[in-house]
């Protein structure tokens, strides 16, 4: 196992797709830094001066394109496999095919939540830079570092969740498109449909979870729940999706 | 001992269309050493009795068993030993070739040094480096061997494995089989280059829809296929014709040659009576079939009836 794992974590750290990913969010942190440079002034009193205190929110804001890029690289990293038929090569060396997923998405998650945190480590590097040379670091204490670790660590998590289950749903359709695909309908017409015909179901929809782990509260939500409750839901979300592609990933032919 | 056993294997793929039977009841033992070829026209069912034996497709009846272990169920006790290529060999195309064979060498903890041999061996040690998205056919057959090869095997499960190969490189290949097969290794190849095959392989399966027709030593085969025959050339081909038949010898003539329906002893039967008629032979060969000849024969399609 130790063997599978630590080859799947150098396919993972060898993609493309990954270091596009990564590329493309290094460009826009660095935009993003330029941006805030050149709109915060560093005179006292202006308006105005960019404030560390908002990193948590910028952070909350940033956790909508890592969770889709956590889909996306979860979702290709085992629909290439099956698109380019290397699942066939591979499970000629190691035919135990639990063995095989549960490799694959333990490499995908632990990798997507490294990437996670690296990169909202240097967004935070880079306004921490903008704060001390051309905004304010004030009002930056023990508590608002644990506010900003917090919804890093949560933003890094549900980007894993995600993906976890877009690696799930890529797998049981053998291909990336299809997980794509799937993301996209749920998220544009299974969701808006179950709010406007169903609205007593909105607390189990992925999004509104999703928002109250990130945020830590319920506002604008119809219903009361606990960041704890909503992991809770959407990892057995993920689990059971999980679940569903190794029962599959099992018993189905490999042609 | 056997290396590979078939009993009654079965498979039997279910889609919208309706039901396709790729194998039925196929059996089949290949013995430990040397080169086993497994032949069929397309969709006779060889690469998915080769999946079957791998692992990768569940058989519908049946079993199967490599190296004494029964597949899928304990497949993982004995893949270390066996090495493969399924139909064309798949790699991910934006790797090189070089860290494909190091992401297989790291299942089994197989060193770069050991990479870096099977690329020599197989003749992609100059792209190594390269994308396989920019190799040709040929090489990312290669590069299957090379992976198939790599675990150093005491089986090897070849599925066309010269498909893309110019002729050079079918030439290596059948040169590296022999030699692996020469060293005590068990190749069992699948192949539709069957001249290759009759000078390579030491035994031969022949699949038709799904079943085997025809199984043994490579001579045994071509043997059971032979119809007694020679083949006779005169000068005066329609008066030796008329000779041999007069003496009651079963014979047919085309514009070449004249067929006896005798067995090669019984050549000096044939030169008598044609002497004995003032003819004589420019040329008396027995009527050899080759491999292709018997796997066209074994594999012809029935004519179906007209439904009425």
């Amino acid at each position: 196992m130790t063997a599978l794992l630590a080859a799947e974590f150098r396919r993972m750290r060898s993609r493309h797709l990954v270091r596009i990913v990564a590329g493309l969010a290094l460009l826009g942190i660095a935009i993003a830094g330029v941006i805030v440079a050149v709109r915060s002034s560093p005179e006292v009193g202006a308006d105005p001066r960019f404030p560390l205190t908002m990193l948590p929110d910028v952070l909350k804001g940033t956790s909508i394109p890592l969770i889709i890029a956590g889909w996306l690289l979860g979702a290709s990293f085992i629909g290439a496999d099956w698109r380019v038929g290397t699942i066939t090569t591979l499970l000629t060396w190691e035919p135990r095919r639990p063995r095989v997923i549960v490799a694959k998405v333990l490499a995908c998650a632990v990798s997507v939540f490294a990437l996670g945190m690296a990169l909202q480590a240097v967004l935070g590097g880079v306004l921490s830079l903008d704060a001390m040379f051309r905004g304010t670091t004030e009002g930056i204490d023990a508590s608002w570092l644990r506010e900003t670790g917090g919804v890093a660590v949560r933003a890094a998590t549900l980007a894993t969740v995600a993906s976890v289950v877009g690696f799930a749903v890529a797998s049981i359709g053998r291909n990336t498109a299809a997980a794509l695909g799937a993301g996209f309908a749920y998220l544009a017409v299974v969701e808006n449909l179950v709010r406007g015909l169903r609205p007593a179901w909105q607390r189990w929809l992925f999004t509104d979870n999703a928002a109250v782990f990130i945020t830590g509260g319920n506002v604008g939500l119809s219903f009361q729940r606990t960041m704890f409750q909503a992991l809770v839901l959407l990892a057995a979300y993920a689990a059971a999706l999980f679940a569903v592609s190794v029962v599959m990933f099992r018993t189905r032919d490999v042609n | 001992m056997a290396v590979i056993e078939v009993e009654g294997l079965r498979k039997e793929y279910r889609s919208r269309r309706g039901r396709t039977l790729a194998v039925d009841g196929l059996d089949l033992v290949v013995p430990e050493g040397g080169v086993f070829a497994f032949l069929g026209p397309n969709g006779a069912g060889k690469t998915t009795t080769i999946r079957c034996l791998l692992g990768l497709v569940r058989p519908t009846a049946g079993r199967c068993r490599l190296l004494g272990a029964e597949t899928p169920q304990n497949l993982a006790t004995v893949i270390r030993r066996v090495g493969s290529i399924v139909e064309t060999p798949t790699f991910f195309p934006r790797f090189s070739g070089r860290l494909n064979l190091e992401l297989l060498a790291r299942l089994d903890g197989i060193g770069r040094k050991a990479v870096s041999d099977v690329l020599e061996r197989v003749g992609l040690a100059d792209r190594a480096d390269d994308l396989v998205k920019t190799y040709s056919l040929g090489m990312r057959q290669r590069l299957g061997i090379g992976a198939a090869l790599l675990k150093d095997p005491d089986v090897l499960i070849l599925d066309e494995p010269a498909n893309g190969l110019d002729p050079a490189g079918i030439k290596e290949v059948r040169e590296l089989l022999r030699r692996l097969g020469d060293q005590g290794r068990t190749i069992f190849v699948s192949s539709h280059i069957l001249t290759e095959v009759q000078h390579t392989a030491d035994r031969v399966a022949i699949l038709s829809r799904g079943k085997c027709v025809a199984s043994g030593p490579v001579g045994e085969v071509l043997a059971a296929g032979r119809s007694a025959g020679l083949i006779v050339r005169v000068d005066d081909m329609a008066g030796g014709l008329e000779a041999l038949r007069s003496a009651g010898i079963a014979a047919s003539a085309d514009d070449h040659a004249i067929r006896v329906m005798l067995p090669p002893e019984e050549a000096a039967t044939v030169t008598r009576t044609l002497a004995d008629r003032g003819l004589y032979l420019t040329e008396l060969r027995p009527d050899e079939v080759d491999l292709e000849t018997v796997f066209l024969d074994l594999t012809r399609e029935t004519p179906k009836e007209a439904s009425p």
